[in-house]
């Protein structure tokens, strides 16, 4: 093709996208095929879409110029995407489309701290953050006191926003109350549990071989789909056979620190999986459900696993995850998909060729990311039910009237097939069903396989919702790393003592008309 | 102690190795920024390596770099001053005419710095959002000011103690004005009390980060901000980052520390100085 | 207050009714009464919009139920909140806690920091002293942000120097900041690194404030050590030296950024303090009744400390009046 074969043909995809004559998937299977950076294809889009000037002078915003400010996650990769996307794309997209000049600029803060910095603003009626990343766990505490807008009828007014998710993510980062049909969020990056794998050492002939002769001539999985049919018992056993302290290695990591979220998202799977449940969020129980047998055994299950973990491990959260594989210490690990990149010390995210840091011994070719190991069922059959990750976009329910356009604008951008193929392209898990299905969809990125495996079909779910999740989430982190660093003597009282304070704090609050059992009051860490 | 030279310079060698002790951590900081990512996150720490620019340059072109280093000397001199200034005039006040309650007083400011600031931070950011305060350049310093006034009120009151009445006496003989024989008379004799108030409450100051979290915004903000928030890129601990901006935002504070030194030890005597420092 | 500002005895005092009957009209200011309020002014209103007003409003809400982010709107609810902490078994436990770290650390520093100052006192010859100093200080004045996130790459069990150091000398590697044996003892080390520096200072500047003449006659006279830090060097530099201790109990009492950045609070609650805790249930929670009732609470446990601290320090205030 000639490059003005690839212009027409690029314009003649655009005009058909636009018309709505061609559905996502064909979409993003043409312009995969044209290969060209899909920035060219959005500001294309852009000119095709809107060449009447008409339009533009329709909207009341023409000829304005807007500041809008995100507010999200220091030093997370696909926060910053976006807000890097809003302006690099975004910007133009705007001028042409809607006549407006759009200035984006990004404050973040880490984490921990961000929802702090968020609701001392947001309480003081402030609209200094236009737009905000949030956390999935936050959406009750910021939709509560009426801090952000309810989505319900702006959806309706804008069909272009009626999209179909996926399901986890559509509950997961929009809904609140559970159950409820309240819409307070839009997907900005879905996440879920991958296990990241040194292949360099799992094909190793001689590993395969010492491997095989210890367990009656079981093979250490080789492939993806091998890694599929890995239940826990036997990713225990292989991490058990990479564990040599002596050598510096070890077979896995987990998120045990007590820091934000980190060990409960990394203990709930063992809980999920066998059936166990966070609580009922129809009632408010939690006394009977959260420390169930089933979540003590899932919470002595996961602890297990700190033996072939290296020392200090206690204390991983996601970054000291990224460190100490890269640093080629551990053989798996289990961490967030949406780091695929920075586990696979990738430089250009998609492209495995470029080493980003070239003094760590990782890279990229030696990483495979497969789905976490299923637990076995009593059918036989294997279960997956890991935590979700991933955050919402949420809109400050201050902004005037042209803020609030704009980014309901941004959120109509942010969802149309390009952006979601660009975003997908740069790295950024989307939400969004046509994007998935897409038959090149695996290929975008080496951590898709896992990330769309894992939040289809229930394999992924969040815990609370609830505007008082930080009082329920620090007892619940502190008991729980408690009793991985033998703090607290047993799974029994660390959920014990998590349940009852956390049905005291549901009941204490209103939120619940269960009070805490009368053996709660002989519970203390 | 002087018999022996060998003993001495045992005495000397001893002093020597307990200060470079308590510097070895920094030291290792501050190698940290000359060192690659690889270098630092490696499980055989890097002693010999070549030094490598790269990360200071990274970080005084991060886009707000020198904005917030500005911003951390502004509102550090800036506020240190004024409070100094302010709490002369009341040291002044209570050494001189010990009105009723000076003990009382003195003790109420000093209990400003118990209270825990996780707890002060929200009523005082309610306040200033009522009052329009918030994320003001002014409502920043004043804070500030009055985060330095009780320490150096009570370095000043202790050297304007030790500054004998007879230098307000014959200022006032000699037909000068009581601001006259404040400032022109009685200040000179404090210098190293100023000094010793002003580096004590710039370290505190230049190092704050809670309020200038929460109650600073764009154009208030300070490097210690900017540290805490980049502390994680792309998931990852950014040492080199941290590394880095420690040790370019430390060199101003040494080097204070090494050129007024004399001071910082005889400020911290509260102005009885009667040996040797 | 009107009689007792100008004690008549005092010689300022005295001087300066002479200058106000030599000059009657130059000095309008100085002649009102109101001159040394006039002087305070200043501080007592930074003092009032920024300490008082804020501590009002704690105790106010310390007597609600208020949650920021809940719709329920503030509920009196009188001293429930106080009566919650009271019984809460975690608080005792959180108290205990804060208390033997704040014992331990500033204990650890004093004392470290008054023997390497008197190891330091003296040291005039020593070759580069102010450089040496300089950088004996250093640890001081490190931002705490940078303290707490780079000790914990210092500790670290597989890329820290600590432990490559610890295997050299003793062949062992220990999760310094994991092992909940060692995380209370580490983090309170690690205070006492950075804050020992300051009690040097403080030392260094109580033994200046020493008269020389009496330190030399304690020399001729043959007096042994002990009894002449006791009846020398004590009654002279207390003063300086209780002030120090002073604001170390305050600042270490209320310790929260070290903890924080460091370990967390963890593992599990080992090194959760007063001032953590205050965090999570004021700015992580939005509990702002619960939060301002157990500030009030650690603002009354540190004034009581201070005020020990100042009747020790009074006995200085009277000997001096007397002189």
């Amino acid at each position: 093709m000639t490059p003005t074969d690839l212009s027409r043909e690029h314009a003649a995809l655009v005009k058909a996208a636009k018309a709505g004559n061609l559905n996502r998937r064909e979409l993003l299977a043409r312009g995969a095929a044209l290969g060209l950076s899909a920035t060219a294809l959005a500001s294309l889009a852009a000119s095709q879409r809107v060449a009447s000037a008409v339009a533009r002078q329709d909207n009341p915003l023409a000829g304005q110029t807007i500041d809008m400010t995100i507010l999200g996650i220091a030093g997370w990769p696909p926060s910053r995407l976006g807000v890097d996307m809003a302006n690099e794309l975004f910007k133009p997209y705007a001028q042409e489309t809607y006549g407006y000049d759009v200035n984006f600029s990004f404050e973040e803060s880490p984490f921990e701290s961000l929802f702090q910095k968020a609701a001392t603003s947001l309480q003081s009626g402030s609209a200094q953050y236009n737009i905000i990343i949030s956390d999935s766990q936050w959406l009750g505490a910021l939709a509560e006191p009426g801090w952000i807008v309810r989505l319900n009828d702006i959806i309706a007014e804008n069909p272009e926003l009626d999209i179909q998710f996926e399901e986890a993510a559509a509950i997961g980062y929009r809904i609140y109350p559970d159950g409820s049909d309240n819409i307070y969020g839009f997907p900005q990056e879905g996440d879920t549990i991958a296990v990241f794998v040194r292949q360099d050492l799992m094909t190793d002939q001689a590993e395969r071989d010492a491997y095989m002769a210890a367990n009656d001539g079981e093979d250490l999985p080789q492939t993806y789909d091998e890694w599929l049919e890995v239940d826990i018992d036997r990713y225990e056993r292989i991490c058990q056979h990479f564990t040599r302290p002596d050598e510096n290695l070890y077979g896995t990591a987990f998120q045990w620190s007590k820091v934000y979220d980190f060990v409960s998202c990394y203990a709930y799977p063992f809980m999920f999986s066998n059936g166990g449940e966070a609580w009922d969020p129809a009632t408010g129980q939690v006394e009977g459900i959260a420390n169930s047998e089933i979540n003590v055994a899932g919470l002595e299950h996961n602890k297990r696993f700190l033996q072939y973990a290296p020392p200090g491990a206690t204390n991983y959260g996601i970054a000291e995850e990224v460190d100490v594989f890269t640093a080629g210490t551990i053989a798996t690990c289990w961490q967030w998909s949406a780091l695929g990149p920075q586990m696979m010390n990738q430089l250009v995210p998609g492209e495995p060729g470029e080493v980003a840091d070239e003094a760590r011994p990782v890279t990229p070719d030696m990483v495979l990311i497969a789905p976490p190991p299923g637990f076995p069922q009593e059918d036989g059959s294997l279960n997956r039910v890991y935590t979700l990750g991933g955050q919402p976009w949420v809109l400050n329910a201050f902004n005037d009237e042209a803020h609030q356009q704009v980014a309901i604008d941004f959120m109509k951008f942010w969802y149309l097939p390009e952006t979601q193929l660009e975003f997908s392209r740069r790295g950024g898990n989307s939400a969004v069903t046509a994007v998935l299905d897409d038959p090149g969809y695996e290929e975008l990125q080496p951590h898709f396989a896992a990330y769309k495996y894992m939040i289809r079909e229930n394999r992924s779910k969040d815990f609370w919702h609830d505007p008082n999740y930080a009082e329920m989430l620090a007892v619940q982190q502190e008991a729980w790393n408690g009793y991985i660093a033998d703090v607290v003597e047993s799974a029994q009282l660390a959920l014990d003592y998590t349940a009852c304070e956390q049905q005291g704090i549901l009941y204490d609050a209103g939120r619940s008309d269960i009070e805490p059992s009368e053996a709660c009051a002989d519970i203390s860490i | 102690m002087n018999a022996h030279p060998w003993r001495q310079r045992l005495y000397h060698l001893v002093l020597w190795v307990v200060a470079l002790a308590f510097f070895m951590p920094v030291l290792w900081i501050f190698l940290a920024a000359f060192k690659s990512s690889g270098e630092l996150v490696s499980p055989n720490p890097v002693f010999l390596f070549r030094p490598t620019m790269d990360n200071i340059i990274r970080v005084v072109q991060e886009p707000n770099f020198l904005d917030y280093l500005r911003m951390s000397f502004i509102l550090s001199i800036g506020s240190v001053v004024i409070a100094i200034a302010v709490a002369f005039l009341a040291a002044y006040s209570f050494s001189r005419y010990r009105p009723t309650g000076t003990n009382f007083i003195m003790f109420l400011l000093l209990s400003t710095r118990m209270v825990p600031a996780p707890a002060v931070v929200l009523p005082i950011f309610l306040m200033y959002t009522a009052l329009g305060w918030a994320k003001t350049f002014h409502g920043m310093i004043l804070f500030y000011v009055m985060f330095s006034i009780p320490f150096s009120l009570w370095i000043l009151k202790g050297f304007l103690d030790g500054v004998s009445l007879r230098y307000d006496e014959t200022a006032l003989v000699n037909g000068g004005s009581r601001l006259h024989t404040m400032f022109r008379v009685v200040l000179p004799q404090v210098k190293p009390g100023l000094v010793a108030a002003f580096i004590f409450n710039i370290i505190f100051v230049w190092n704050e980060f809670l309020f200038n979290y929460i109650l600073g915004g764009q154009g208030t903000t300070m490097i210690p901000v900017l540290l805490a928030t980049g502390v994680k890129q792309g998931g990852m601990t950014d040492w080199s980052f941290i590394a880095a901006i420690s040790f370019i935002y430390m060199l101003p504070l040494i080097l204070a520390i090494y050129v007024f030194q004399r001071y910082l030890l005889v400020g911290m005597t509260f102005g009885t100085v009667r040996g040797e420092v | 207050m009107a009689q007792t500002t100008f004690p008549a005895e005092t010689p300022a005092a005295a001087s300066y009714q002479q200058a106000r009957r030599r000059l009657p009209m130059a000095r309008a200011l100085d002649e009102t009464r109101a001159f040394p309020v006039i002087l305070i002014g200043p501080v007592l209103v930074f003092f009032i919009v920024w300490n008082v007003v804020p501590l009002l409003w704690l105790l106010g809400v310390s007597f609600y139920q208020y949650k920021l982010t809940s719709a329920r709107p503030a509920e009196y609810i009188q001293f429930e909140n106080f009566i919650d902490i009271w019984r809460a078994s975690e608080v005792w436990g959180l108290l205990g806690r804060t208390l033997s770290f704040m014992l331990l650390t500033v204990g650890g520093a004093t004392l470290l920091g008054m023997l390497l100052g008197f190891l330091f006192w003296g040291s005039g010859k020593l070759p580069g002293r102010r450089l040496a100093l300089t950088l004996l200080f250093t640890p001081m004045v490190l931002p705490p942000v940078a303290v707490g996130t780079f000790y914990r790459l210092i500790l670290d069990p597989i890329f820290g120097i600590a432990n490559f150091f610890t295997e050299k000398l003793i062949g062992q590697r220990f999760d310094f900041l994991g092992n909940k044996d060692l995380a209370f003892a580490t983090t309170i080390a690690v205070d006492v690194w950075m804050w020992t520096p300051f009690m040097i200072l403080m030392t260094l500047a109580a033994l200046a404030s020493v008269p020389k003449a009496e330190l030399e006659a304690a020399e001729i006279d043959q007096i042994p050590w002990l009894k002449r830090i006791w009846y020398v060097i004590l009654p002279n530099g207390k003063f300086i030296l209780m002030l120090g201790i002073l604001l170390r109990t305050i600042d270490a009492f209320k310790t929260t950024d070290l903890p924080y950045l460091m370990t967390n609070g963890g593992p599990g609650n080992t090194t959760e303090f007063v001032g953590l805790s205050l965090y999570r249930t004021g700015f992580e929670a939005f509990q702002m009744g619960e939060a301002s009732a157990l500030a009030i609470i650690t603002l009354l446990i540190a004034i009581a400390f201070a005020s020990i601290y100042l009747y020790v320090l009074s006995y200085r205030e009277t000997r001096a009046q007397l002189q």
